[in-house]
C-alpha cells in the first residue's frame, strides 16, 4: 500500500517538475534552472561517496565540461546537444585517467588530487590562450534553443532526471553492494572478490561525466565562459552543504538537501551580496559536527524508533 | 636489510643528480637557483606547520594555506589602522593566530577527531571556506598590499642581479624547521607531543593529557602559519582566495617529505621551488609553473602504491 | 596432488619477520590445523595466501599456478576462502546482504540468485531473521555470518582464523559441526587456527606449529603436542 503512494507521488513530483515552466515565471524558471544544475552535482557527488572516496572535483570537471562543450561548438562547429554529450565525454575519460593514476591510493590523497583538478585546468586554460580564449574566456554566438527559455529549462531537467535514474540505479544494483562493502571495510571487500580499482575508476569517471555534462549545459545556456566563473568555488561548495545537509548515501537526502539551500540560496544572495557562501561554509561545518546523518539519517532513524519502541 | 640496502643508494643518487642539476642551473640560470631557494622558504615554512599537525594530531588540515592569509589579512589591518610596521605586527598577529587555532581546535576539530577520516576532511573544507568567505566578507575580493621599500633590495654577484629580500622566507623557514626540531626532540612537553603523535593510546595509558597536546600542537601550528602570514604580505599581494593553492603545495610537499617528517620538506621545497623557478624563467610560459605541484603529486602517488604492492 | 604449496614464504614488516621462509602444504579436502603462540604468523601467513598482504619473498602456488602476485578478489574468485580473526562485518549492510557479497561478486551471480543461496547457506547455519542489521546480531551470529561470508565466495580451500575464540563450549561445538558438515559436503580443503586444543584435536588431521614465523612442527596432533620444540615455544610464549 506505501508502494502505491510512493508511485504516485513520485508521478505528481513529477508533472509539477514538467510543467513547471507554465505555471511559474521566468525569475522562478532562472532559479529552478540553476538549483537543477546544483542538484546534478549534488547527486553525483554524494554517488561516489557511497565508496568512501571524498572528492572535491566538482568545479574542475564542470568548469572542464563547460569549456569543453563550448570549445567544441566553436573549434568544430559542433551541435550544442552534441556538444553537451561531448562535454560528459571529454570529463569522463579526463577522471578515468586521473582515477587510473591516483585511485591506488585513496581517502587524503584522492581527495587532494580532486581539489587541485580545477586549479590545474584553470592554468592550462588561461596560458592556453589562443586555443581557450585565455583569462577573459570564450563567448558562443548563439544561445542553445535560441534562449527559449522553457527548453533550456527541459535540458535542465532531463539532465537532472538522468542523474536520479542513475543515483537510483547504483542504489538498486550490485552496485550499491560493492560500493558499500568499499566503503565499510576494503579488506573485507576484496576477500569478497570485489575489484576496488575498477569500480571506483568507473564510478568516478560516470560521476564526473554527469558534472562535465552539467557543466556543458549551463554553458550552453548562459552563452559564455570564463576561467574564474566556470571553475567557481561555488560549485564544490555548494553541492556538499547541500548532500550533507538532506542526508549523503542515497538519492533523496541530496535531492532535499538542494532544494531547501537552493531555495534559501536566492535569498541570502540578496541580503548577502559579497561573500554569502560563508553561509554554506558554516552549514557544513554544523552538518558534520551535529548531524552528520542529514535531515533524512534523522528521521529515518526516528521512523526505526517508533517501529522498535 | 636488503630493503634499507637498496634504498640509501636511491636516495645517494636522487640526492647527487638533484645536487648536479642545481649546480649546473647555478651556471646556466644563476636566478633560477636563487629565487627557486627563495620560493623554497616561502613552501617550506608553510608547509611544515602542516606536517606537524599531520604527524601528531593525524589530521589534514584543509584551512592550512586559508590560515596563512588570514594572518595576512590580520597584518594588512594592522598596519593599516594603526601604522604598525609588519614586523612590529608580528607579535600580536602571532598571538591572535595562536587563540584563533585554539577556539577552532576546541569548538570544531576537536569533535571530529574520532569521526571518519572523510568527516575530518569535510570539516577543514568548510573551515577553509568561512575563513575565505569571511575574508571576502570583510575585506572584499580585492588585492591588497603594502609597499615597503626595502623589498627591492637587490644584490650583484659577478654578472647576475637578484632580489635579496626573498630570503627572509629562507630564513623564517630554517627557524622554524629548528624551533620545532629542537621542541620536539628536547622539551618534555615536545617529546609527550611525538608520542602522542607515534601512539595516541599508549601515551594516554601512560598518563600524558593526550587532548591538551593536540590543541595545543594544533595552535602552534596555526601561529606558525601567522609568521608566514605576516612575511608574506610583505613582499606579495593578499586576496581572500590566495592561501587555496599554499593548502594544496603543502600537502605536495608532506607527502613528498613522507607524512610527518619534517626535515625531508626542506628538500621536496627546494625541489618545488627551483622547479617552479625554472619554468617561470622562460618568458611568456611563466603561468604553467603552478602546475609542477601537481605532477609532483602524481609522482608521489604512483610511487607509494607500487612501493606498497611488494 | 596439492592444493595449495607455499614456498619459502616470507614477510616482513619492517625488523620483525612475521613469517620466515614458510613451506606448507594443503591437499585436496584436508583439514590441518595451524597453531602457534601469540604473535607466531598465523593470520599473517593466512593474509598472505589470500593476497591481503604481499610476501616479501617465496612464493604461492594454487591448483599448481603462481598467485605470488595474484591480486585478493581474483584469489577470492579461484576459490581462496577465508574468514577474519577480527570480524569487520559491512555494517551498512544486513546480516543477508554481508553474505549476498560473496556470491555476487566472487561467484558473479545476479541479485535474485545471491539472495537464494544466500538464505540457503544462512538456513545451513541457523541463521534466522536474515534482514536484521549487523548491530542487532550476536557473537555467535556474527561468529556464523563470518564463516557464511566466507563459504559464500564458492571457496575450495578454506581458511577459519580463530572462529570458536570468544564463544561458550556449547557454542563451540555448534561451529564445529557446521565445520565438519562444509567439509564432507564440499570436499573443501580447510586450514583451521585455533588457540582451543581441542576443536584441534577434534577437527583436524595433522596440524603445523608455528613460532615467530617459522615452522617448528608438523604431524598428527598428539605427536606434535609432545615435541619439546613446540612445548618451549608455547612456554616461552606464556612467560
Ligand atoms: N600490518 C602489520 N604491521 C606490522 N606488524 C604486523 C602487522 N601484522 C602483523 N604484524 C606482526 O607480525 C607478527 C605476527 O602477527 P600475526 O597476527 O600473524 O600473529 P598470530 O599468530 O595470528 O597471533 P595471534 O594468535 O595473536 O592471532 C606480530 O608480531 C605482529 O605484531
Ligand atoms: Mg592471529
Amino acid at each position: 500500500m506505501i508502494k502505491y503512494w510512493k508511485y504516485i507521488l513520485i508521478a505528481i513530483i513529477l508533472l509539477l517538475g514538467v510543467l513547471f515552466p507554465f505555471y511559474a515565471g521566468a525569475y522562478q524558471q532562472s532559479i529552478a534552472r540553476t538549483v537543477l544544475i546544483y542538484l546534478v552535482l549534488a547527486i553525483s557527488w554524494d554517488m561516489l561517496l557511497r565508496s568512501g572516496q571524498l572528492s572535491f572535483g566538482m568545479a574542475g570537471l564542470f568548469g572542464i565540461g563547460s569549456y569543453a562543450s563550448v570549445l567544441l561548438l566553436l573549434r568544430l562547429g559542433a551541435s550544442p546537444m552534441l556538444s553537451i554529450l561531448g562535454a560528459g565525454l571529454v570529463a569522463f575519460v579526463v577522471a578515468a585517467l586521473l582515477g587510473i593514476l591516483v585511485l591506488r591510493l585513496r581517502a587524503m590523497y584522492f581527495a587532494i588530487t580532486t581539489l587541485a583538478i580545477g586549479e590545474i585546468f584553470r592554468i592550462i586554460i588561461r596560458n592556453w590562450s589562443s586555443f581557450t580564449g585565455g583569462p577573459e574566456g570564450a563567448i558562443l554566438p548563439n544561445i542553445i534553443f535560441d534562449g527559449d527559455p522553457v527548453l533550456s529549462y527541459w535540458l535542465v531537467l532531463g539532465l537532472a532526471l538522468l542523474a536520479i535514474v542513475l543515483s537510483v540505479i547504483f542504489q538498486k544494483t550490485r552496485i550499491y553492494f560493492a560500493l558499500t562493502a568499499i566503503r565499510n571495510n576494503e579488506v573485507v571487500a576484496k576477500s569478497s572478490g570485489i575489484n576496488i580499482f575498477k569500480y571506483l575508476v568507473i564510478v568516478f569517471a560516470i560521476t564526473s561525466a554527469l558534472q562535465g555534462m552539467a557543466g556543458g549545459v549551463f554553458a550552453q545556456t548562459y552563452g559564455f565562459v570564463t576561467p574564474e566563473s566556470s571553475f567557481s568555488a561555488d560549485y564544490i561548495l555548494l553541492p556538499i552543504a547541500m548532500a550533507l545537509l538532506g542526508g549523503i548515501y542515497g538519492t533523496l537526502g541530496p535531492i532535499i538537501g538542494t532544494v531547501l539551500l537552493g531555495v534559501l540560496a536566492e535569498y541570502l544572495k540578496l541580503y548577502i551580496p559579497y561573500g554569502h557562501l560563508i553561509v554554506y561554509g558554516i552549514i557544513i561545518i554544523c552538518i558534520i559536527m551535529f548531524m552528520p546523518q542529514g535531515i533524512v539519517g534523522v528521521v529515518r532513524s526516528k521512523i526505526i524508533r517508533r517501529e522498535v519502541g | 636489510m636488503a630493503e634499507r640496502i637498496l634504498k640509501r643508494p636511491l636516495y645517494i643518487i636522487v640526492g647527487l643528480l638533484s645536487a648536479a642539476v642545481i649546480v649546473l642551473l647555478l651556471f646556466w640560470k644563476p636566478t633560477v637557483v636563487v629565487y627557486g631557494v627563495q620560493r623554497a622558504g616561502l613552501y617550506a615554512g608553510i608547509a611544515l606547520p602542516m606536517a606537524l599537525i599531520l604527524g601528531i594530531v593525524h589530521i589534514v588540515n584543509l584551512a592550512h594555506g586559508e590560515f596563512m592569509i588570514t594572518a595576512a589579512y590580520i597584518t594588512y589591518f594592522l598596519c593599516n589602522s594603526f601604522g604598525m610596521s609588519p614586523f612590529a605586527a608580528l607579535v600580536p598577529v602571532v598571538i591572535v593566530m595562536f587563540l584563533l587555532g585554539m577556539l577552532i581546535f576546541k569548538f570544531t576539530i576537536k569533535h571530529t577527531l574520532k569521526a571518519p577520516e572523510l568527516n575530518q576532511l569535510i570539516l577543514t573544507f568548510g573551515l577553509a571556506m568561512v575563513l575565505t568567505q569571511g575574508l571576502n566578507l570583510i575585506a572584499t575580493s580585492q588585492p591588497r598590499k603594502i609597499s615597503l621599500d626595502f623589498v627591492t633590495s637587490s644584490a650583484t654577484v659577478g654578472e647576475t642581479t637578484f632580489g635579496t629580500y626573498g630570503f627572509i622566507y629562507d630564513l623564517a623557514a630554517v627557524l622554524i624547521l629548528a624551533g620545532l626540531l629542537f621542541f620536539l626532540r628536547k622539551t618534555k612537553f615536545g617529546k609527550a607531543a611525538v608520542a602522542v603523535g607515534q601512539n595516541p593510546r599508549g601515551a594516554r595509558i601512560i598518563g600524558i593529557d593526550v587532548n591538551k597536546i593536540y590543541i595545543l600542537v594544533f595552535s602552534l601550528a596555526i601561529a606558525l602559519t601567522g609568521i608566514m602570514g605576516v612575511l608574506f604580505l610583505t613582499s606579495q599581494s593578499i586576496f581572500p582566495l590566495a592561501g587555496g593553492s599554499y593548502t594544496m603545495k603543502s600537502f605536495c610537499l608532506v607527502a613528498m617529505a613522507g607524512m610527518g617528517s619534517l626535515p625531508g620538506i626542506v628538500f621536496a621545497s627546494i625541489g618545488l621551488g627551483i622547479a617552479e623557478s625554472f619554468i617561470m624563467s622562460f618568458q611568456g610560459y611563466g603561468g604553467w609553473s603552478n602546475i609542477v605541484f601537481f605532477a609532483l603529486i602524481i609522482i608521489v602517488i604512483l610511487i607509494k602504491s607500487f612501493k606498497g604492492k611488494r | 596432488m596439492s592444493k595449495l604449496v607455499v614456498k619459502s614464504l616470507t614477510r616482513r614488516f619492517g625488523g620483525l619477520v612475521a613469517v620466515d621462509n614458510l613451506d606448507f602444504e594443503l591437499g585436496n579436502g584436508e583439514i590441518v590445523g595451524i597453531i602457534g603462540p601469540n604473535g607466531a604468523g598465523k593470520t599473517t601467513l593466512i593474509n598472505l595466501i589470500s593476497g591481503i598482504c604481499m610476501p616479501t619473498s617465496g612464493s604461492i602456488l594454487f591448483d599448481d599456478k603462481d598467485i605470488t602476485l595474484t591480486p585478493a578478489h581474483i584469489r577470492s574468485r579461484m576459490g581462496i576462502g577465508r574468514t577474519f580473526q577480527l570480524i569487520h562485518p559491512l555494517e551498512n549492510l544486513s546480516l543477508i546482504e554481508n553474505i549476498m557479497t560473496g556470491f555476487l561478486f566472487s561467484q558473479g551471480e545476479n541479485k535474485k540468485k545471491a539472495r537464494l543461496r544466500a538464505e540457503d547457506l544462512c538456513a545451513l547455519m541457523n541463521l534466522t531473521d536474515t534482514g536484521r542489521e549487523i548491530s542487532q546480531l550476536n557473537i555467535l551470529e556474527m561468529k556464523k555470518m563470518e564463516i557464511a561470508h566466507a563459504l559464500a565466495t564458492g571457496p575450495s580451500i578454506l581458511f577459519l582464523d580463530e572462529v570458536m575464540a570468544g564463544l561458550n563450549s556449547d557454542e563451540t561445538k555448534e561451529i564445529i559441526k557446521i565445520a565438519k558438515k562444509i567439509a564432507s559436503s564440499h570436499n573443501m580443503a580447510i586450514g583451521v587456527v585455533e588457540h582451543v586444543m581441542g576443536v584441534i584435536k577434534e577437527l583436524t588431521e595433522r596440524v603445523i606449529v608455528l613460532d615467530s614465523g617459522k615452522l617448528i612442527a608438523k604431524g598428527v596432533y598428539e605427536e606434535v603436542s609432545k615435541d619439546p620444540k613446540v612445548i618451549t615455544a608455547y612456554l616461552g610464549g606464556a612467560a
